[in-house]
């Protein structure tokens, strides 16, 4: 297959997985639509490897560098005037602060992200790979700990109690609109 | 950076993408490099240098 033919595959299975996921979405169906990402992305790894020519090269990844790096600057700025706009009018419509405390943590997460991996890039390749790998687990555990710890725990939520929903502890977000039976 | 990648290639009769599969790289980027748009790695250099069947210092300029 030549590069030419591989990227008229791409765009057609982008369009054919976009159009399966947003039918998925629209039917309710949260989980299927994750398989189908998993499924694509295997699919488009085994096409890829059947291309002859050259897909990126040196030239690709240093441009794709650059323009990540600009993105990222761009998105910080912009998700971080937002969430201080959004904040400030959490007064005026109680929605807005969700909206502005997940561009907030979302930037963050981007942030630690390139920071990790420009880490990587920059000292850790020269470090053991087992050690690489021990850490990247211990990671891995603790943001997962992290993370059950803070939704499984049950406080600063909604709770149906005699058909209507209490606040437990200091939810930072309106009552769920759903019947609470 | 200057460099004789056009001078040397056409002395080959190769087209650039021809020089772009024997170096590994896209088309784009051989046209990049011989309009003196991008620096290539040393790796890249010596790829071309090697395609062309000369050395770095004479295809490349670096003063």
């Amino acid at each position: 297959m030549t590069t030419k033919q591989y990227q008229v595959v791409k765009i057609t299975f982008v369009v054919f997985l976009a159009v399966i996921f947003s039918q998925l979405m629209y039917g309710k169906n949260y989980l299927l639509p994750i398989g189908v990402m998993i499924a694509g992305s295997l699919a488009l790894m085994l096409i890829r490897r059947r291309v002859s020519g050259v897909i990126a090269d040196e030239r690709d990844y240093a441009t794709g560098g650059k323009a990540a790096l600009l993105a990222i600057q761009i998105y910080g700025w912009l998700a971080a005037c937002s969430m201080f706009i959004f904040y400030g009018l959490k007064d005026t419509n109680p929605a807005y602060e969700p909206i502005g405390m997940t561009l907030a943590f979302s930037t963050c997460l981007l942030m630690l992200i390139y920071s990790a991996i420009f880490r990587y890039y920059n000292r850790i390749k020269l470090m053991d790979g087992k050690l690489i790998y021990t850490v990247l687990v211990l990671v891995f555990f603790l943001v997962m700990a992290v993370f059950s710890i803070r939704l499984f725990s049950g406080e600063d939520n909604w709770v149906c109690q005699n058909g209507q929903w209490v606040k437990h502890g200091q939810p930072n977000f309106p009552a769920p609109q759903t019947e609470c039976k | 950076m200057a460099n004789r990648i056009k001078e040397f290639r056409n002395k080959l009769n190769l087209t650039q993408d021809d020089l772009a599969k024997l170096a590994g790289v896209r088309r784009e980027t051989i046209v990049f490099l011989e309009q003196d748009k991008y620096n290539p790695s040393l790796k890249l250099a010596h790829d071309v240098a090697k395609a062309l069947g000369s050395s770095i210092p004479e295809i490349f300029n670096l003063e």
